[in-house]
């Protein structure tokens, strides 16, 4: 408690206030300020490690959006995690903590690839279908098992999923790495499955470029994920559950249904980003190439601020940091630990940003 | 004499709202002052400022003379302040004697339950309070758990007592006890602020300052107020108090029965039997009361009635029609509308524009959808329409139902169930909490509704209200029916006795 009466009266101070309604220009300027403090929290960073903090940056950029070639590697690169993104979009916002996309990767990865051993006599086509459409299932299937056991025996979704990805990921080592599916070539036993054939790899969008079709399945599932959510009543269940799950049930809607559809979704969704990553890009199935893009996922959902538009943006930036980080390592000498580090800190810096941007700074006179 | 506590020209605003207008109020030493006013009047954010939760942007608190300045409740705390929330702030897991200890700091690191104890208990005699200290908080009845929250500020010395609305959740047994006690304190020179819009518990006080649209109309001494006089001065206008029962559904027509609730039993998760061998019947033109202190099987009552709980026993039929164990889906498509009693948690989705909740439940319907679409102009054709229709106060239907008050978010409910629903109304609790122009309304339009034919079925803690509507009473208790009244023959003394059990005991 202090005496008021060494306080002027009439003295103006700055407060802030919550908004009624949000402004665009002023949400702008937070997302600004937020990359430039993440930029500068990097560059300290950078600065620490020793390099030339400029350089580091230039090589950085240069390496992520400088040229044709790197624009593509960057998109390519963007692809899986856009999609993680977008799953992860889809679960948030019905307030469903799905920590599974990592594992629906990995599921997603498998059933593709079994696909790929089973229908290898079908047409093209058919065949690309197929793989396609079970990756996405399998995907699907891990989030619906989730989804049930927390409808069926009030499971913390958190807790399963989690558990989940282990599983996965252990099963996957097996089937790789000893099991079924591991190659054999020589004496030598990688972890990994032998070479997808070229009929079941996914066709390059640019000739020999290396950015294949699922890019453009990332930007349809953007659409979709949009369309869905903001335009049908599924959406409208998804969003209402995520704000007040009591009300929506209490009004007619079996939310429990609702959330299986949710994860089946965002299962099917984070399964497509193992089968673009393993039937686009690494043409073999390996633990270390998933390795990852669920949890990225995570990351680029939240940055997007939860909107599917957001997602594919934060989704080509992050892809775009991973490419350019090889070129920094190489021409500026700075440790590539440094983009994880730097998605981690603008993560932090944008969800400050995303609430800032609910608030205003206003000035008032004390005495009026 | 110098007034105790005494703040002039409080000014707070909140975004949109100036909450408090140059609010000039006192409090002498041993009175109890009554704040009186509306919803949304500015009573509990002047109280909020004066116990150091808000900061005003304009005026003076002054303490004992001296002007003070609250940055924290701590700060209102060290002067002498206690506060009783209308919503208890109390641990359920603590015992009773940990709860008012909790936060006290009175002895640096180590908590001396011993001496506590031994104060507590000399505080509950000085006050005639039977309380055990060693009871959990979650096993008190709401009435027991409100003296834990007076033992709690009186631990703190506390000279000066806000009470927040204190009796809305009690029983007119435990309101009456309450004002003993709130005698004794003054007797023992504490200082009351007492916030109520009852009328009943301002004219027990010694002064009251009556507040409209955050400002102050008038500081009087009850010995010369009426009533009549501060109804007028809260509302700004003279009031024809509430609607009365029309007769012309009491006309002899034969009429049929809507809902049958027969032998209904249910169990909560908990294992506590909250409904048991419920038995009544709604006519169509007929609104059936519902009385009961509130955590009587009321809320279970309306939730089975809905289909939000499935009775784990006995049978209910709409229309002729068995409808046991059907989902709430099935319930509304057959002409059920609830207005539940916690409606920004059970009747609306927050964030959620106000034509988006108009829909609520039919978002599936065609009347709102084109294809497999949503259709923006069908739900925005419908919001407008809802909205004047009900004289919702808002600048569009694309506004987010939190920002809000209470009687427009009500209004939001009443719009979509009534126009949504055809034979049965459930209405728990629909004007708790609003002002008298929107209670009006609200209870007009229930009759309305009754007088085109709807079965109803109305809770309320407003006794007079119930008898002064309904044609018949039913009064619960323990989860189960202890009497049904004809409205008509019967009192608010009667229907308490029976909610309190006093005569089936």
């Amino acid at each position: 408690m202090s005496s008021i009466d060494d306080m002027p009266t009439g003295q103006r101070r700055i407060k802030v206030e919550r908004r009624l309604n949000p402004n665009a220009s002023w949400t702008l300027a937070m997302y600004l300020i937020a990359t430039l403090f993440g930029l500068g929290l990097t560059a300290l960073l950078i600065w620490t490690s020793g390099a030339d903090v400029l350089k580091a940056f230039i090589t950085l950029f240069d390496g992520a959006f400088g040229s044709q070639k790197a624009w593509i590697a960057s998109l390519a690169k963007a692809t899986p995690l856009i999609l993680t993104g977008l799953a992860t979009i889809v679960a948030f916002r019905a307030q469903v903590w799905s920590i599974g996309q990592e594992g629906q990767v990995y599921s997603g990865a498998m059933g593709a690839y079994l696909a790929c051993l089973v229908f290898a006599d079908l047409p093209v086509g058919i065949y690309l279908s197929l793989i396609i459409l079970s990756g996405m299932i399998a995907g699907a299937g891990l989030g619906i098992i989730a989804a049930i056991l927390k409808t069926r025996f009030g499971v913390n979704e958190i807790i399963s999923t989690v558990m989940m990805n282990y599983l996965i990921v252990f099963l996957l080592s097996y089937l790789i790495g000893g099991g079924p599916w591991t190659e054999v070539s020589s004496s030598v036993v990688y972890q990994q499955s032998a070479q997808i054939p070229d009929a079941a790899q996914l066709p390059y969008l640019f000739g020999t470029a290396k950015l294949h079709i699922a890019f453009v399945f990332a930007l349809i599932a953007a659409v979709f994920c949009y369309v869905v959510l903001e335009k049908t009543p599924l959406g409208y269940e998804i969003r209402a559950m995520g704000f007040n799950p009591v009300a929506l049930a209490h009004r007619g809607t079996n939310i429990g249904r609702t959330m299986i559809i949710v994860m089946a979704i965002s299962g099917a969704i984070a399964g497509l980003a193992g089968v673009s990553e393993i039937f686009g890009t690494s043409h073999r199935v390996r633990v270390d190439t998933l390795y990852g893009f669920g949890f990225t996922g995570i990351i680029i959902g939240m940055i997007g601020g939860l909107r599917p538009l957001g997602a594919v943006i934060a989704g080509i930036l992050f892809g775009g940091l991973e490419t350019g980080a090889l070129y920094m390592k190489l021409l500026a000498k700075v440790p590539a630990a440094i983009v994880p580090a730097m998605e981690g800190i603008l993560l932090l810096t944008f969800l400050i940003a995303g609430v800032a941007a609910r608030y205003k700074i206003v000035r008032v006179n004390t005495n009026d | 004499m110098s007034p105790l506590l005494k703040c002039v020209e409080l000014t707070k605003r909140f975004p949109g709202v100036v909450a408090n207008d140059r609010v000039t109020f006192d409090l002498m030493l041993g009175e109890v002052h009554c704040l009186f006013g509306e919803n949304g009047a500015g009573k509990s954010t002047l109280s909020s400022c004066l116990f150091g939760y808000y900061q005003p942007e304009g005026g003076h608190i002054e303490c004992d003379g001296s002007p003070v300045k609250f940055n924290s409740p701590r700060d209102a705390i060290a002067v002498g302040i206690g506060m009783v929330h209308q919503h208890f702030v109390l641990v359920a897991d603590f015992t009773v004697l940990e709860n008012i200890v909790v936060g006290t700091h009175a002895k640096g690191w180590k908590l001396d339950l011993k001496s506590a104890r031994a104060r507590v208990d000399a505080l509950c005699q000085q006050y005639d309070i039977n309380l055990d200290l060693d009871a959990y908080v979650r096993d008190l009845a709401v009435g027991q758990q409100q003296w834990v929250e007076i033992l709690k500020a009186l631990y703190l010395d506390a000279r000066i007592l806000i009470l927040d609305e204190p009796t809305a959740v009690l029983t007119p047994d435990e309101s009456e006890r309450l004002f003993h006690i709130i005698d004794q304190m003054c007797q023992r020179h504490i200082s009351i602020i007492l916030i109520s819009h009852k009328m009943s518990e301002v004219m027990q006080a010694d002064r009251v300052t009556v507040l409209r649209k955050g400002a102050v109309v008038g500081t009087v001494e009850i010995a010369d107020a009426t009533p009549d006089m501060l109804t007028k001065m809260m509302v700004g206008r003279d009031v024809a108090l509430r609607v009365s029962r029309t007769n012309t559904a009491d006309q002899g027509d034969v009429k049929k029965p809507v809902l049958e609730v027969r032998n209904v039993s249910y169990v909560a998760a908990s294992g506590k039997s909250a409904l048991t061998d419920i038995t009544l019947t709604i006519h169509s033109g007929e609104i059936l009361g519902l009385a009961g202190v509130s955590g009587n099987g009321q809320k279970e009552l309306f939730e089975v009635l809905s289909g939000i709980l499935v009775p784990d026993a006995g049978e209910i039929t709409l229309d002729g029609a068995t409808v046991t164990g059907m989902q709430s889906r099935d319930y509304m498509q057959r002409g059920v509308g609830l207005i539940p009693d916690d409606r920004f948690r059970e009747g609306l989705i927050p964030e959620f524009s106000v034509q988006e909740n108009m829909i609520l439940g039919w978002q599936r319907d065609d009347a709102y959808t084109s294809g497999p679409f949503l259709s923006a102009a069908k739900i925005k054709e419908n919001g407008g329409a809802m909205i004047d229709a009900f004289q919702i106060k808002v600048p569009s239907g694309a506004t987010p139902v939190n920002h809000l008050s209470g009687g427009n978010a009500q209004k939001v409910i009443l719009a979509r169930e009534f126009s949504q629903s055809s034979t049965l109304l459930l209405a728990n609790q629909p004007t708790r909490g609003l002002d008298l122009g929107v209670i009006e309304y609200v209870y007009s339009q229930i009759i309305a509704k009754r007088d085109q034919g709807y079965a109803v079925l109305l809770a309320s803690e407003e006794l007079e209200d119930l008898l002064n509507i309904s044609d018949r009473i039913v009064v619960m208790s323990d989860g189960k029916i202890v009497g049904i009244v004809n409205a008509q023959d019967s009192s608010v003394p009667e229907i308490g006795q029976l909610m309190t059990g006093a005569q089936a005991a």
